[in-house]
């Protein structure tokens, strides 16, 4: 190992084992197990400064001593924790440092010196009778006190004195751990900032010693008061220790100075933990633990300038205090205040007065000897004073918390936000046109209303309530708040609307002023979305309107077969149409083939369009108070839409136009049937009679009559289906519309009507339709209703006659199928051969329209007619009868169902069902 | 027929016609269905009542059959992404 500059030693170790002596190079014989020799190579000496260098540790034990100060930063730290170091192995001997309380020096001295946690057994008089002079005049006659105390028997303060021990010991412990805790959250704060003015920290700490030297006297009472009340060893009345009451009081004060440092450091360390981003806060505290700290060196150094700028720095912070008013909170609640300390409430300052002068006159009553009661009184006076301000702090309590409750969203969202927001959600909502952007609900509120007892007082159009949950109209019980709420959305929505007519109207003057004369249409909305032409040519309008286009087809969609199929029967009924008009007389036919599904479909839509227009403008319709001319022009353009929808009904058109007639198909499909009363809700009379005329003229035509036989066979095909809805519809909505036409029709026109509907048409068929029978029903109970003078016009005699001829001839046609006409007949003769008698279920409630058009029939029937009736109906009575009677029902509800029925038809006849005995 | 504003201008507006009407649908996945129209959007998507849906189940193999599943249901929305062609159906 030459290279290493050492000796080779191993030479003649490993000679033997080396192979090759006259090798230079080394041999490197690393992980070898044999000796390689470089342990030897290893300098294992000059150990001698190791401790100098490392420091040294000393002994190395388990118990970890927490309170040493590992890291000496600053002078007063280290200095007051070498103080507290000090202080532990003195305040062990508890007895020691308890002897020395009752020295000359006062004991005061030692529990304010170490307010927070440095308790010195080395009282310094001076400074704590200047501390003592600073205070109330209490502190004189504390030295009085302890003077006299000196002079009292040595005896019986030994005695006191063993048992204050055993409280100071606790106490002191208690003190200990939180000073501990303390002691650490201090170090972390020196050391976070180190370099403070100085200077200005000692005022301040002066300032703030003062203040809780105060709140500490505060504290105390009040914790005297409640050991007064909880603990059982209470203070034994002054007249048993007369001397020793005094000092017994002092030792009450002390403990409760003690309790309220607790308390005081307590308060510290959460405001510490709450505040710790606010560097004032901070800083006070670290101020206030300097304070303390520093209030102990200048105990330890008596320093007189100091001592003396703190005694003046006290002096102003009285008179400070006296001024300041009382805002914040006592120093006992733990809320996140961030200047608790400096100011304290005036109540404190009342009370910490209050019981100051009670102490005080206590204590020359004590030297004077005064009775017990009026010292029982001035206790009693104090207590209650406590309690008062106790009081008041829980209600100035409350309140902070109430307002921190309503700030805790500060800064996080202002009402301007919120407001802000809440304009651009209605934003939303708001429309021009309510019933057109969002018809169903506003139709659907508008039902609801009704339904609850018509309270649409103010018909909101913008119905905030339906979207917000709120009741559609009716009061809200408990919304004290909501309509407060609802009329400022309600404000800001008109504010809204106002600015879009404004806008829009902006929108109006300035597309007239930049395209005027262009010929097409601009975009109504803001069209910020979906960019859009400025100028929209309609190419697609009718041929007629461009020259350009008319030849080319009608539009590049759709095939030119269709277009022509289209055009020639527009021009059909053109054709017709001219025709008519130009004869004055609806007579000219135009044969033409039946309706298409295709155009029946067409018609239908454009009808709708033309019904929702009419809607539209009916709610648009202008007041009185608008003027004339509005009103005018209004009507003119609801007639003109009103006689569109007329000639899309085709109702004009002949008789014989086609079979079925356009019209008759038009109603041929669910939509038309719906349609109807729609339509027919804004036709006058005479265009409702000649539509029922055409429709009764045509009724046979129609696809429910047509395929009604349908209806009673059994099997649930789609075409039965099918035919049911289209009959439902039907009775629902067409007869519906034609309903009051004929309720208040007089007897001529009842009687054209049945004879149109039995000339040149099916009666029977009809009547055994389900809406064909409600029709003829219908006819003869208006009728009757005539007939028993109810009515306003008076039918002439020769009325009279022509409506016995109709309906003795209807009663002759009907007459060989009286009980085909019932819908169970019928249906049974579609059950199986094997199985005649299965019940159908419903079929009573099928039934009885039937009876109830027999006992109209019998009603107006002669006596001959009765008997014909009766004769052809008795099967079917009897069957009735039977089956209710022997029991042949399901159930009860269908028994008095068949008696019903029955029932129904003998007492138009004048019998009765019970009259039938079997 | 068409000379009213708002008539059809192209195919789209076709389905329009069948508004109310019974039609019948042409879904992927081998479906289809009969159902009133009731409403419909430019996707197509449909909403239908009284639906019937056919289900094509083809079974591959040496004979290739073809079994159906029907069911029926009140009220239907259909997603307009799967449906291949609407017409008319006459019952």
């Amino acid at each position: 190992m030459s290279f290493f500059g050492f000796e080779e030693r191993t030479l003649e170790r490993g000679k033997d084992r080396r192979s090759e002596q006259d090798e230079d190079l080394a041999v490197y014989t690393w992980g070898e197990e044999n000796y390689d020799g470089l342990g030897d190579a290893l300098q294992e000496d000059h150990d001698d400064l190791n401790d100098e260098t490392f420091g040294a540790v000393g002994e190395l034990g388990k118990d970890f001593d927490f309170s040493n100060q590992a890291l000496p930063d600053r002078k007063n730290i280290t200095r007051s924790a070498n103080a507290i170091v000090e202080d532990r192995p003195p305040q062990s001997s508890t007895p020691l440092t308890l002897e020395s309380i009752w020295d000359d020096k006062s004991p005061f001295s030692l529990r304010l010196n170490g307010s927070n946690r440095t308790q010195l057994p080395r009282g310094e008089s001076p400074a704590i009778s200047s501390q003592h002079r600073q205070q109330s005049g209490i502190r004189t006659l504390q030295e009085i006190e302890a003077e006299m105390r000196v002079s009292a028997d040595q005896s019986r303060q030994e005695a006191l004195l063993q048992q204050r021990q055993q409280q100071y010991y606790l106490e002191q412990q208690r003190l200990q751990q939180q000073q501990q805790k303390q002691r650490e959250e201090e170090e972390l704060l020196l050391r976070q900032e180190e370099e403070r003015e100085f200077q200005r920290q000692r005022l301040l700490y002066q300032q703030e010693q003062a203040q809780q030297l105060h709140l500490q006297r505060f504290q105390q009472q009040q914790q005297l008061l409640q050991q007064r009340e909880h603990q059982h060893r209470r203070t034994p009345p002054p007249r048993m220790l007369p001397v020793s009451q005094s000092p017994r009081f002092m030792e009450h004060q002390q403990r409760q100075i003690l309790l309220l440092q607790h308390q005081q450091e307590q308060q510290q360390l959460l405001r510490l933990q709450q505040l710790q981003e606010q560097l004032r806060v901070e800083e006070l505290e670290r101020q206030l633990r300097s304070q303390h700290i520093s209030s102990v060196t200048p105990d330890r150094q008596p320093s007189g300038p100091t001592l003396a700028d703190m005694e003046a720095l006290q002096h102003q912070q009285l008179r400070q205090q006296s001024q300041s008013p009382a805002t914040r909170s006592g120093p006992h609640r733990p809320a996140p205040l961030e200047d608790s300390l400096p100011y304290l409430p005036q109540s404190i300052q009342l009370q910490q007065r209050l019981l100051s002068e009670m102490a005080q006159a206590e204590f020359l009553r004590e030297m004077q000897g005064l009775s017990q009661a009026d010292q029982e009184a001035l206790r009693v006076e104090a207590m209650r004073k406590i309690l008062e301000a106790e009081k008041m702090e829980e209600k100035r309590r409350r309140k902070a918390a109430k307002i921190a409750h309503m700030s805790r969203y500060n800064d996080l969202m202002t009402q301007s936000d919120k407001d802000f927001i809440t304009r651009i959600q209605v934003s939303q909502l708001v429309s021009q046109d309510p019933y057109a952007d969002d018809f169903y609900a506003q139709v659907y509120g508008a039902i609801v209303r009704s339904r609850m007892g018509l309270s649409a007082d103010d018909e909101r159009v913008l119905k905030f309530g339906a979207s917000g949950g709120v009741a559609l109209g009716a009061p809200t019980k408990g919304g004290n708040r909501r309509p407060n709420a609802m009329q400022r959305m309600q404000q800001q929505v008109e504010r809204i609307v106002s600015n879009a007519r404004k806008r829009e109207e902006e929108k109006g003057l300035h597309s007239l002023h930049s395209l005027q004369g262009a010929l097409g249409k601009t975009s109504g909305r803001s069209y910020k979305a979906a960019p859009r032409q400025l100028l929209q040519v309609d190419s697609s309008s009718a041929p007629s309107s461009s020259p350009t286009l008319s030849h080319a087809q009608p539009h590049a969609h759709i095939s030119k077969a269709d277009s022509i199929s289209k055009s020639s029967s527009e021009a059909a009924a053109d054709a017709a149409r001219i025709g008519r008009e130009t004869l004055d007389n609806g007579e000219t036919l135009v044969r033409m083939e039946p309706l298409t599904q295709r155009e029946i479909l067409v018609t239908l839509e454009n009808m709708y369009d033309l019904v929702l227009n009419v809607e539209q403008l009916r709610r648009d319709q202008p007041h009185p108070e608008d003027g004339e001319e509005v009103l005018e022009q209004w009507s003119q353009d609801f007639d003109k839409l009103v006689d569109q929808m007329w000639i899309q009904l085709k109702v004009m058109l002949p008789l014989a136009t086609s079979t079925p007639h356009p019209f008759i198909s038009l109603l041929s499909a669910a939509k038309g049937k719906k349609i109807l009363p729609r339509v027919t809700r804004h036709f006058d009379q005479q265009r409702m009679n000649t539509l029922l005329t055409l429709l009764i003229a045509c009724f046979s035509q129609l696809d429910i009559i047509s395929h009604a036989a349908l209806l009673d066979t059994l099997e649930d095909t789609p075409e039965r289906a099918d035919v049911e809805r289209q009959t439902q519809a039907f009775l629902s909505s067409v007869l519906q519309s034609i309903l009051p036409i004929i309720v208040k029709g007089n007897l001529r026109l009842v009687c054209g009507l049945v004879g149109l509907l039995m000339h040149g048409q099916d009666i029977v068929a009809i009547a055994k339709s389900r809406p064909g029978l409600a029709l003829l029903t219908l006819f003869l109970t208006r009728v009757e209703v005539i007939k028993e003078g109810e009515v306003d016009e008076n039918p002439t005699p020769e009325d009279f006659a022509q409506w016995q001829l109709m309906f003795d001839h209807l009663f002759q046609l009907l007459t060989p199928e009286f009980p085909l006409l019932f819908p169970s007949t019928r249906m049974a003769e579609h059950l199986p051969r094997d199985q005649p008698h299965i019940n159908i279920p419903g079929i009573d409630s099928l039934d009885q329209p039937v009876w109830q058009f027999l006992a109209a029939l019998a009603l107006q029937a002669s006596s001959m007619q009765h008997q014909i009736l009766v004769s052809s109906l008795r099967e079917k009575v009897l069957d009735n009868v039977l089956s209710a009677k022997k029991g042949w029902v399901v159930d009860e509800e269908e028994r008095s169902t068949k008696l019903a029925n029955v029932d129904l038809f003998l007492h138009a006849l004048g019998l009765d069902s019970s009259q039938i005995t079997m | 027929m068409d000379g009213s504003s708002s008539g059809i201008q192209e195919p789209f507006d076709l389905i329009r016609l069948s508004l109310s009407e019974r039609v019948f649908v042409k879904l992927r996945g081998d479906r289809e269905m009969t159902g009133i129209l009731h409403a419909y959007d430019g996707h197509m998507n449909l909403i239908l009542s009284d639906v019937e849906e056919t289900i094509m189940i083809v079974n591959e193999g040496e004979q290739a059959t073809v079994n159906v599943a029907k069911r029926k249901m009140d009220m239907l929305f259909v997603r307009g992404d799967g449906v291949i062609l609407v017409g008319f159906y006459i019952v």
